[in-house]
């Protein structure tokens, strides 16, 4: 560790840091726009000059490394100056496009105005007209008025995907950003696009005009379409007090997690979000013809059949179709009841159908907590329907979001031959009005707990979306049940958060002892 | 002076042929390099001759060989700076045309100091004949065992080849000619890490101008005193001046460091033409800042004219009159480097071009006086805040130009 | 139809790639052949050359766009480029453009209809000495006037 000063205050940090690394991790934002982990320094932009003590001239922040000693102004004179040059240099050739920007209340080059700039435009002369709205990729659009030239994109296709669709074309300020010959950019990496350029030169048309940045908060996620676990942030609308929105999720964006995702996500993911709103269940559905239920009836009734079975010794006609949705404390609780309290035998998993996989972050395997359920020490079997037919009196189906067709068809023929069918489900299909009850469950941004992804990483997730109508946790629900059962009060009694449940399973099994994250 | 080191030979007839060459002592420095000299000696040589550089920056030659480390395990290369951009320079085209064997040899003698082995001349693209040329003198070099393995005997291997550019004044900015050489567009680099360590393909590079390297043989052969005694102490050698504009006789003129701008105007050049009178000069290529008439008692040397707010630069000296209105060299230096902005970063991409909207405007009739502080204004923004040298080349002669002619500038615009 | 390099240059590509250690480098000295052999750096010659030094043909059109000799669209026989920097237009080059323009009916950038001239505008040729000079194609005329310009261009068939 070395002794640094910034803006006069002493900090330390590690050798071979930049100052702009220093600076971030001391709490001092330096402005950059060129500048992004990912990459090695460009230091193109020219905002990130700040003054250091024994040299003459402005040096960049984002390549100059610390040595032991260096005294840094982040605020000086010289140093405001020069940002408000650039920044007036900057949008000199930037068009007046904000009311109709995309990018507006989280663009860099507003952020840097408000806080650095404040002056008059004094630019008289034609701005350069280019491109405004070409098609660059099944969800972007470039703008190349709007386009700063930070090549943050053209990079990110460079070294990246690897795959070079973007270029800098001609020289000085004819230079311009561009495909070629409309070769679209064909990745499954092309989102990251619109969410790494700073301004709105390269934009979402999944989010084009459906909402202004500032109606949205942000919430820290996991994404469940594949096994990666890729961390994220689920974009939801604050809501209006006159009038409903109609819809809760806008935009995924990736979240920096270098054990996991490193700084992207795959598309599969970003665009994957519209089951969270979609087809959404929210209400109990009786179909026996008892009349309308509340949970606590179901649950009740549910742990009373279950109990006359169990105590007839005919925990075999009890048969359990589970999934690798369910977090690690539910899968947890779910063992405890079944298997250890109450010996049942049919347990089965259904899988989502596999993809392909994409040599960086997508899996082909598209569960996101399956190694969750194995090392949780569970026999993965895939259903067989044969083995159940007429020999079950009750089927719990935990469903799935995204069912694949094949398993609709194997279940509703299990269905005519089994007696008593509960479904517990997020989204209303077919089933909904096969099953005798169907309970509406959350998906994971509506709850608390855990995941383990395909490498064994053991990620915790906090709820950032409301939980619709009647929809319940499933852990909430094992934990309700396994008190109704009686065979072990005391033991879910002191389960009343998915944290507890998991500083239980750190005690009982050793994969998940040294894991936090 | 008394006796040139650089254009001695420039009127002989087919002095850029080996057979004549060698007739006038040719190829005798790298012979003596390479059988009596260590590279250590060579390298403690041209450090005690003081010679800057020749392309425009001035920096010490001897001390930028320094910096190239020994031992590494990749290849070292050397790139010779011959794209020539700078307005007003054409030295470096006399020395390839007249004398390209000289340049060879200097080059063969700094690659053999620094353990280099390949060497590249980057040329710039307009100059196909001379490129020709020196593909030529180069395959001669070759066949009379001067080039390739083993010269002379000595175990040394060298190549070198003729690689040129294709119209870009800022690939005669050395990490903007890495880059180009390297295949890309000649996006100037950041620095650090500097060339001698991170250079051509990752490998410690050393890049000198064409004039630089043609001293090189006569420091080996005559020794740095010598060398030194030619110019001033800190600053050895000659330089070949190239004046043009409007004197009597524009042309190349090799002469002491040190010497008078005024004599080199009106003693070599022959003095105003057409009657004229004199009204600017621009001392050191387009980049270097003006002087106006009362100012050009003044020694050409590094510091003299850094002294004087301006540079040596290249050496060029371009002569203004009075007849030409000094918009129109505004007009030509701003629109110039916005041409040539490379576009990588903001100040010099857009201000430049920015500027050059501004001068347009008012040469067509249509400027306030406003204009002419908002251009200083952007030109101190440029200044110091760009990537590379070119931004500052760009804005230090326009803030030259307004500071000095100011009045003139206002009168033209209220007009 | 895609474009081919004759056998003869085919062999001198493979010479010049030989010196660099990255094939890519050789890109200035082939787009030089190529513009030589093929008149200019359209599609076609991109996908050539990308083909020829293993990379894509995007990375050829960034480098293609940004140096100002390696023109995308053919021009006339004779390009003729004159300078307009310092120098030269101390010494009139301004007057000496006009006057090419009268003479041969084009302005700076464009070219006849028969395509034997296409008139530019140039930067610093690195021939001030001779000013005011303009390129034709890579030959240097220097010391021009108006009488020269008649001759040169009379010359040119």
């Amino acid at each position: 560790m070395i002794n640094i000063f910034i803006d006069d205050k002493p900090f330390k940090t590690k050798e071979e840091t930049t100052v702009l690394k220093a600076a971030e991790e001391a709490g001092i934002a330096i402005p950059h726009l060129c500048f992004h982990s990912a990459f090695p320094p460009e230091g193109s932009c020219r905002m990130c000059l700040v003054e250091i003590e024994g040299l003459p001239k402005l040096e960049l922040a984002c390549s100059t490394q610390v040595r032991e000693g260096m005294k840094v102004s982040t605020r000086s004179e010289k140093v405001i100056d020069a940002r408000k040059g650039v920044l007036e240099f900057l949008l000199a050739e930037h068009p007046p496009d904000c009311p109709i920007c995309d990018k507006a209340g989280e663009c860099k080059l507003q952020d840097y105005y408000e806080e650095y700039g404040l002056f008059d435009n004094r630019f008289r002369e034609s701005k350069e007209k280019k491109q405004k709205n070409i098609k660059i990729g099944k969800n972007l659009i470039l703008d190349q008025e709007r386009c700063i030239l930070c090549t943050r994109c053209v990079r990110f296709l460079r070294d990246i995907t690897k795959t070079r669709e973007l270029g800098v074309f001609n020289r000085g300020l004819y230079s311009e950003i561009n495909t070629y010959n409309d070769e679209p950019v064909d990745n499954n990496y092309s989102g990251n696009l619109a969410e790494i350029c700073p301004v709105g030169a390269i934009t979402d048309s999944d989010f084009r005009f459906k909402t202004r940045s500032w109606f949205l908060k942000e919430g820290e996620s996991i994404c469940t379409l594949c096994s990666r676990g890729c961390n994220i942030f689920i974009e939801s609308h604050k809501g209006f007090a006159r009038f409903p929105v109609p819809k809760r999720v806008y935009r995924i964006k990736s979240r920096e997690n270098h054990k996991v995702n490193g700084f992207w996500i795959c598309d599969l993911g970003r665009y994957g979000y519209p089951y969270l709103d979609e087809e959404r269940l929210d209400k109990i559905c009786v179909n026996n013809g008892k009349g309308n239920l509340t949970w606590q009836e179901c649950i009740v009734s549910l742990a009373d059949e279950i109990k006359k079975l169990h105590s007839a010794k005919k925990a075999s006609r009890i048969a359990i179709i589970l999934n690798f949705w369910l977090s690690n404390e539910e899968l947890f609780l779910f063992k405890k009841i079944f298997v250890d309290d109450l010996g049942v035998k049919n347990i089965y998993f259904v899988d989502s159908p596999e993809g392909e996989n994409d040599d960086f972050l997508l899996t082909s395997e598209r569960c996101p907590n399956k190694r969750g359920a194995q090392e949780i020490g569970f026999d993965l079997k895939p259903l067989d329907s044969e083995n159940l037919m007429n020999k079950t009196d009750l089927l719990l189906i935990f469903g799935l979001p995204v069912s694949d067709p094949n398993n609709l068809v194997e279940i509703k023929a299990l269905f005519e031959n089994v007696k008593t069918k509960i479904y517990f489900s997020s989204h209303s299909d077919e089933l909904c009005s096969l099953a005798d009850i169907v309970l509406p469950t959350v998906l994971i941004p509506e709850k608390e707990g855990s995941l383990t992804n395909v490498d064994g990483v053991v990620q915790k997730f906090l709820q950032v979306l409301e939980a619709p109508g009647e929809c319940r946790p499933e852990w909430e629900v094992f934990v309700d049940l396994g008190r109704e059962l009686e065979i072990n009060i005391n033991y879910y009694k002191q389960f009343n958060t998915p944290e507890v449940v998991l500083k239980e399973m750190r005690k009982e099994i050793s994969f998940f002892e040294n894991k936090s994250e | 002076m008394k006796e040139k080191i650089l254009s001695k030979h420039f009127d002989l007839e087919n002095f850029y042929k080996i057979d004549v060459y060698l007739q006038k002592k040719g190829y005798e420095a790298v012979k003596k390099a390479l059988n009596e000299k260590t590279p250590e000696n060579i390298l403690e040589e041209v450090k005690a001759a003081n010679l800057r550089g020749r392309g425009g920056a001035g920096f010490p030659a001897g001390v930028k060989w320094g910096f190239v480390p020994q031992q590494v395990d990749k290849p070292k290369y050397l790139c010779v700076n011959a794209d020539e951009g700078e307005p007003g320079t054409f030295k470096d085209r006399y020395i390839m045309s007249h004398d390209p064997h000289l340049l060879i040899e200097g080059i063969i003698i700094a690659s053999y100091c620094v353990g280099i082995h390949t060497a590249f001349i980057y040329i710039r693209g307009e100059y196909e004949a001379v490129a020709l040329r020196l593909e030529k003198a180069i395959s001669e070099a070759y066949k009379n065992g001067f080039l390739g393995k083993n010269i002379l005997e000595s175990g040394f291997d060298l190549d070198v080849y003729v690689h040129r550019g294709a119209g870009a004044y800022i690939c005669g900015e050395e990490t903007a000619l890495l880059e180009s050489l390297e295949g890309k567009r000649g996006n100037p680099r950041l620095k650090p890490p500097f060339p001698a360590s991170i250079g051509l393909f990752q490998s410690p590079t050393v890049i000198n101008n064409v004039e630089t390297l043609s001293n090189i043989p006569s420091i080996i052969l005559k020794g740095a005193e010598w060398f030194c005694k030619k110019g001033l102490p800190e600053d050895g050698g000659t330089r070949i001046f190239g004046v043009s504009g409007m004197v009597k006789k524009p042309g190349i003129y090799e002469l002491s460091i040190g010497t008078s701008l005024k004599d080199i105007i009106f003693k070599h050049a022959k003095g105003m033409a057409e009657g004229k009178k004199l009204k600017a000069v621009i001392p050191g290529g387009l980049s270097a800042p003006i002087l106006m008439a009362d100012e050009i008692d003044i020694k050409m040397d590094f510091d003299s004219l850094v002294d004087a707010n301006s540079m040596l630069g290249s050496a060029a000296i371009v002569v203004i009159d009075e007849d030409t209105s000094i918009l129109d060299v505004l007009k030509v230096v701003t629109r110039f480097y916005s041409h040539e902005s490379c576009g990588q970063c903001a100040p010099c991409r857009i201000g430049s071009s920015w500027i050059n909207k501004i001068v347009r405007r008012l040469c067509d009739g249509k400027g306030k006086n406003e204009d002419i502080d908002n251009i200083i204004r952007l030109a101190s923004n440029i200044l110091g805040n760009t990537l590379c040298p070119l931004g500052d080349a760009a804005a230090m002669p326009i803030l030259a130009i307004i500071k000095k002619f100011r009045e003139e500038i206002e009168s033209y615009v209220s007009n | 139809m895609s474009p081919e390099f004759s056998d003869k240059t085919k062999k001198k590509l493979e010479e010049i790639i030989s010196r660099y250690s990255r094939k890519e480098a050789a890109i200035l000295p082939v787009l030089h052949l190529a513009q030589k052999e093929f008149g200019c750096i359209s599609v076609e010659e991109e996908k050539l050359v990308a083909e020829l030094l293993d990379i894509k043909p995007i990375q050829v059109r960034e480098v293609a766009t940004f140096y100002t000799m390696l023109n995308q669209v053919p021009v006339g026989k004779y390009y003729i480029q004159v300078c307009s920097n310092l120098s030269c237009s101390l010494l009139g080059a301004e007057s000496l453009i006009d006057y090419l323009t009268e003479k041969i009916g084009i302005k700076p950038g464009e070219t006849t209809q028969d395509n034997k001239f296409t008139l530019s505008t140039v930067e610093c040729l690195g021939a001030c000495e001779i000013a005011p000079c303009m390129m034709i194609n890579f030959d240097y005329h220097g010391n021009l006037d108006k009488k020269k310009i008649d001759k040169i261009l009379d010359g040119l068939k």
